[in-house]
């Protein structure tokens, strides 16, 4: 344990109390600490955003869970239909004119993460991966309900689309142009889910919609 | 309200300055991040009290602007960090000495390091209740040599930030350089975050053998960082949002100057290019109420300081119970 410690403390970066005093500590953080950080220092890279939700927590993972809410909660994802690929489901992501948009949704009951992994154009590589997680507010906030929190990571693919070929002809955006309105774009998105939970729940209403065709 | 005008400042500077070896920690960098980035200091000496610096400033500022310093003043106010005499302040011995009449002395205590903006506003209520037309704002510094100088004191990490200087500041009720707007926040909940200490925990006026020091409370610096973060930007905003003078057009931002990382969140928070935030706080260090303006005096003699521009000030005080700042429109005509 000992040596393990050492060469922990060696590491470059490595900063704890064994190689760092709290006054050296103090002053990092002072200097990290900004009144204003450029939008881009934030979210340029990773996109994480949450909102606390009037809900049970268990409530809220059963309707992320079931991916046709999809087509309730977020702005342009239309006109879901299942695949031939047991678990994929089509939609029209309407953000793209007519574009395609494929998704496969990974849910872990116990943890309470709903991961949408998705991709425009073709279904082989689900690259567009969003990562929710539902925590309950009892624990967190000492309140009922739960917060609900959504990350989104910058896949380089964000940046070019790797399949061109796919796309439907003449489409002039591409989903990755606007990562800089990730932000705004997802922080509607999570209103509007906001809302339709704390809507399903206070009057009683089922938390799946399933198939709507 | 009448308008008023900063006419022109002046300043006095202590004799002596002192480095960074005169500190228990010569070296820069070994210091704590909020305590970095002063390379030198003045320091009063004995003889320099603060009716010496008033004096010295105000007769440069006289004879700046030709004024018959017995007639020219009707106003004058101070703000002192140590004061000559805590009882009476300094003000009826600096009108003596300069032989002003002034129909108004104010020595006031509390505006700490945006004294001068609250000077400002006093000025300007006097001369619109009395119908004066001139007033001489003064402020000192004097706690880095009177209180950070001594052998108990000079080891603590923040004795090397605060440095002494006097600045004065002349005002006219006309449309020279008019004040457009003036904006102070109050938040007593923060006044006793600051307070002045004695390691054997006398208070000020009983006996001790320690040297009495200011500090800020340990347990709030987080707190104390975060609310500086967000209350200058906002009565900046305010004061340029009274003025109708977007943030953008900012063209000389004048702030005190407690620290470097301060310094940097202000100018961020307003998003104001560094070469248009004026600070003298590398060889200055903090110059509590009096870098407003000793500031206004730097960027007029380097020429930052342009005809029709806007000039910035603002700030706060000791661990936050004042925020202020005000809107000045330099020389328009």
């Amino acid at each position: 344990m000992q040596s393990l410690q050492l060469a922990i403390d060696d590491l470059p970066g490595v900063r704890r109390i064994e190689n760092c005093t709290k006054e050296e500590m103090t002053g990092l953080v002072m200097e990290m600490t900004h009144a204003v950080y450029p939008h881009d220092q934030i979210y340029g890279q990773y996109c994480t955003i949450q909102s606390y939700v009037e809900c049970p927590p268990e409530k809220a993972f059963e309707y992320l869970s079931d991916v046709y809410t999809l087509q309730e909660w977020t702005f342009s994802m239309r006109n879901f239909s299942p695949t031939d690929d047991p678990g994929l489901v089509a939609a029209i992501d309407r953000i793209g004119g007519e574009t395609e948009i494929y998704t496969r949704t990974i849910a872990n009951r116990a943890a309470m993460t709903v991961d949408y992994h998705c991709a425009w154009d073709q279904g082989e590589k689900l690259w567009m991966i969003y990562l929710m997680r539902v925590v309950p507010a009892e624990l967190t906030l000492n309140k009922p309900g739960c917060v609900i929190l959504w990350t989104n990571c910058r896949h380089p693919f964000y940046n070019e689309n790797p399949y061109p070929e796919k796309a439907p002809a003449n489409r002039k955006v591409w989903v990755g142009d606007m990562w800089p309105f990730f932000y705004a774009g997802h922080q509607i998105e999570l209103e509007n889910l906001k809302h339709i939970l704390e809507y399903r729940h206070a009057n009683g209403l089922p938390m799946t919609v399933g198939d709507l065709r | 309200m009448k308008t008023i005008s900063l006419i022109d400042v002046a300043s006095y500077m202590p004799r002596q300055v002192v480095d960074n070896d005169f500190f228990s920690s010569g070296d820069d960098e070994s210091v704590h991040a909020m305590f970095r980035g002063v390379k030198h200091r003045h320091h009063v000496s004995a003889d320099e009290s603060a009716v010496y610096m008033i004096d010295q400033a105000s007769r440069r500022l006289a004879e700046k602007l030709n004024l018959n310093l017995a007639t020219d003043v009707d106003i004058l106010i101070t703000n002192v960090t140590c004061p000559d005499m805590p009882f009476t302040g300094c003000g009826a011995t600096v009108a003596h000495t300069l032989g002003c009449r002034p129909k108004w002395i104010l020595d006031i205590h509390n505006g700490g390091c945006v004294s001068f903006i609250q000077m400002i506003s006093h000025a300007q209520s006097l001369m619109t209740c009395h119908n004066l037309k001139t007033a001489l704002l003064c402020n000192v510094q004097n706690a880095a040599g009177r209180i950070f100088s001594s052998p108990e004191n000079r080891v603590r990490k923040q004795a090397r930030i605060p440095g002494d200087g006097c600045g004065v500041g002349y005002f006219v009720a006309n449309d020279e350089s008019p004040v457009k707007s003036v904006v102070h926040r109050n938040f007593g909940e923060y006044a006793d975050d600051m307070a002045i200490i004695r390691d054997d925990g006398a208070r000020w006026w009983e006996p001790s053998m320690h040297a009495g020091y200011i500090d800020f409370s340990e347990t709030k610096i987080a707190d104390i960082m975060a609310r500086a973060n967000r209350i200058v930007p906002e009565v900046i905003f305010e004061a340029c949002r009274q003025a109708e003078l977007p943030v953008c057009e900012i063209d000389t931002l004048i702030t005190n100057q407690p620290n470097r990382i301060f310094l940097r969140n202000w100018r961020e928070a307003l998003q104001t290019p560094k070469e248009n935030h004026v600070q003298t706080f590398e060889r200055h260090g903090n110059l509590f109420g009096a870098a407003l303006p000793i500031c206004i005096e730097e960027a007029m003699s380097t020429g930052q300081l342009k005809n029709r521009s806007n000039l910035v000030l603002g700030g706060f005080s000791h661990a936050g119970d004042l925020a202020a700042s005000a809107v000045i429109r330099w020389r328009p005509a």
